[in-house]
């Protein structure tokens, strides 16, 4: 039953944490009256609820004693499906549409282990082309195929 | 015989070639992602966001719209034939349809399930056409206050009458509040936390939002999660998809009921079709003759809830439409589409706007008939969809979300935007936060500080000028009930556990 213990307990921390920095750093803009809202005022009050309610999530969990159910963070999987956007992000504009996608698949097919590498480079393949007819051929996109030095 | 004539001119528009097109792309694609478990309709419409730059407003909301509804038509084979709901709103179809069809009765479920979604739709678009324009007119005689009122309603009912824990969804919701802050001042023109970063001087792209919270937060929870479930290899034949009498003759009961409680909550701001579905099947299941039956396979269990959250798709367009007030996210997001056509829903859209408004309402008559055509004929396509493995999908994934919020802006910092928003959401699902609420926000956020300005400036500073006006006293008393509800309820369930709990310790 109280196994969320862990989970409520950081969660509710990283809100508080937010908030604190949305309520501190919305000090630099005006605050402004009620009557005359200036640009900060908005941000500090929802910084501050942000704290109060990340207390409220925190502050029960601490208390709350019990088996917590192990958080499982799939850091592996996560890394490489962020990997490779920010691959793709990367080479988009630099190497072209071509050498990014298929990076980008190649790098994220890591993550799934019943692949194999000729799957994995088919995969790619398809991707690749299914991409370019869809985006340049059909929507007529405006992006770089290729690298251009 | 106004109401007629404007459905009539939404007939013509929704009858030309392109935007049958796009109609048709829209339920095609709604019923695919539908079938998969895995992506959602928020994710594919989020996906598809950028794409709808390339065509006119009107096709674009109809296709929109298309892979909404569409997305609740084939959510339900999924839950049927794997017992793994295909999206959220039809894993209450899992609790009869798998048993349906383990008694070989699949293509019985399949067909009742259609028609059943048919029906509902159709009853919740009657209702959708018959007081949308009534409630816009109400919606003319609004001020500043009663709009504040109304958005901190529906955000109250969105994070609290969800699955999750009522404090979590308040958070969601403010920070969504909070990130629509980021950018330029609309009244002071004042740049909010851009940090320096040009790319944010116009706000954080609701593309890239959506995307790296429906898209790639769900594919890293999603690749190497356990996939349970066996197709069975027996393939559906249109014969063995015809109802028995019987099937048929308890359906209609719960048919209408169904669709009266989906209109009822998909029109509430906050209630999407997940929970209306969940009512009507709890509902169906009190006023039965034999409750036992149901579980088992009985066939109001499907058809009660499909009937449901298909009205409740419908009905989900009437805040959105007329008063510019998202109910749940996937509504946030079709907002978030006619805002980036330069289109402001809201009381005047109607009049405004007419050829979009029954333009769109046509398109779901017709798309519906295609959807019936889909997903009864031509079943087999969607039933060796469910053959396709995850691992092949998710880096086409991958790329097509990059590509799509690379499209908006020709950017490829808004790419990075993505990845940034991407592992913030998997770390708040990771910690069982509801990522919904957070879209909402979002698109809200900008809108009620505008409103809660300019009503606080119209009263002189003065607070009490929300309680002072009737209609928005009304509304924020509402919004409070709901509050006391959620905390009630759950401070009812620590309660009882506590309660059950002392015997054993």
């Amino acid at each position: 039953m109280t196994d969320k213990n862990y989970r409520d307990l950081l969660g509710g921390l990283l809100v508080a944490a937010i908030g604190l920095f949305a309520a501190l750093y919305g000090q630099r803009y005006e605050f402004g009256s009620l009557q005359q809202m200036g640009p900060g005022f908005f941000p500090i009050l929802l910084g501050i609820g942000l704290l109060l309610l990340g207390g409220a999530i925190a502050a029960p969990a601490w208390r709350r004693q019990g088996k917590a159910k192990p958080i499982r963070v799939e850091w592996r999987t996560g890394g490489l499906v962020l990997g490779s956007v920010v691959v793709f992000a990367l080479a988009l504009q630099t190497l072209g549409l071509v050498i990014a996608t298929v990076a980008a698949v190649l790098l994220a097919s890591l993550a799934d282990r019943s692949l194999r590498w000729p799957g994995r480079l088919k995969l790619a393949a398809g991707v690749t082309l299914l991409t370019v007819l869809i985006f340049v051929t059909g929507l007529g996109m405006i992006v770089p195929l290729w690298w251009h030095f | 015989m106004d109401t007629l004539n404007n459905l009539l001119a939404g007939f013509q528009t929704a009858m030309l070639p392109v935007t049958l097109m796009y109609c048709f792309i829209g339920v095609f694609l709604g019923t695919l992602i539908g079938v998969l478990p895995g992506i959602g309709s928020l994710a594919a419409i989020s996906l598809l966001l950028p794409v709808t730059y390339y065509i006119e407003p009107t096709p674009a909301i109809i296709m929109l719209a298309g892979v909404y509804y569409g997305a609740q038509y084939g959510g339900s084979t999924a839950s049927i034939l794997l017992n793994l709901p295909g999206s959220a709103s039809s894993a209450i179809t899992c609790l009869d349809g798998h048993p349906m069809a383990q008694q070989g009765r699949a293509g019985a479920a399949l067909f009742m399930t259609a028609a059943a979604s048919f029906f509902g739709s159709m009853i919740g678009l009657a209702l959708l056409v018959a007081f949308a324009p009534a409630i816009a007119e109400l919606g003319l005689e609004l001020g500043s206050a009663e709009y504040f009122a109304l958005m901190a309603l529906g955000l109250v009912a969105a994070s609290t009458l969800g699955s999750g824990a009522l404090a979590k969804g308040l958070a969601m919701v403010l920070l969504g509040l909070l990130l629509g802050v980021v950018g330029t001042d609309v009244s002071t023109g004042v740049q909010r936390f851009t940090f320096g970063f040009n790319g944010l001087a116009e706000g954080l792209s609701i593309v890239a939002l959506a995307m790296g919270v429906f898209g790639i937060a769900e594919v890293i929870s999603a690749v190497n999660r356990p996939r349970e479930g066996q197709l069975r290899d027996d393939k559906i034949r249109l014969r063995s998809m015809v109802p028995s009498r019987d099937d048929v003759r308890r359906s209609w009961m719960p048919m209408a009921r169904g669709s009266g409680i989906g209109s009822f909550f998909g029109a509430l701001p906050g209630t999407g079709s997940a929970i209306a579905a969940f009512i009507a099947y709890a509902v169906e299941k009190k006023v039965a003759r034999e409750p036992a039956r149901f579980g088992k396979g009985a066939v109001e269990g499907i058809t009660a809830p499909e009937s449901a959250n298909n009205a409740a798709a419908q009905t989900a367009f009437v805040p959105t439409l007329t008063l510019g007030i998202p109910g749940d996210a996937v509504m946030a997001l079709m907002l978030g589409a006619l805002i980036l056509h330069g289109i402001t829903p809201g009381p005047l859209l109607m009049v405004e706007q007419p050829e979009l408004f029954w333009g769109l309402i046509a398109s779901f008559v017709i798309g519906n008939l295609m959807l019936l055509v889909l997903n009864i004929p031509l079943i087999g396509l969607w039933v060796s969809v469910l053959r396709i493995p995850y691992s092949v999908l998710y880096p086409a994934i991958i790329v097509f979300i990059c590509l799509g919020v690379y499209s908006v802006n020709n950017s490829s910092f808004d790419i990075l935007q993505v990845a940034l928003i991407g592992a913030l959401g998997y770390a708040f699902a990771v910690l069982s936060f509801e990522p919904a609420p957070l879209l909402l926000g979002f698109i809200l956020g900008p809108l009620m500080e505008e409103h809660f300005r300019r009503a606080m400036m119209l009263a002189r500073g003065d607070v009490t000028t929300f309680v002072d006006r009737p209609l928005s006293a009304i509304i924020l008393g509402v919004t409070v009930a709901v509050l006391a509800w959620a905390v009630c309820r759950r401070t009812a369930a620590v309660l009882k556990r506590r309660e059950a709990l002392r015997p054993a310790g």
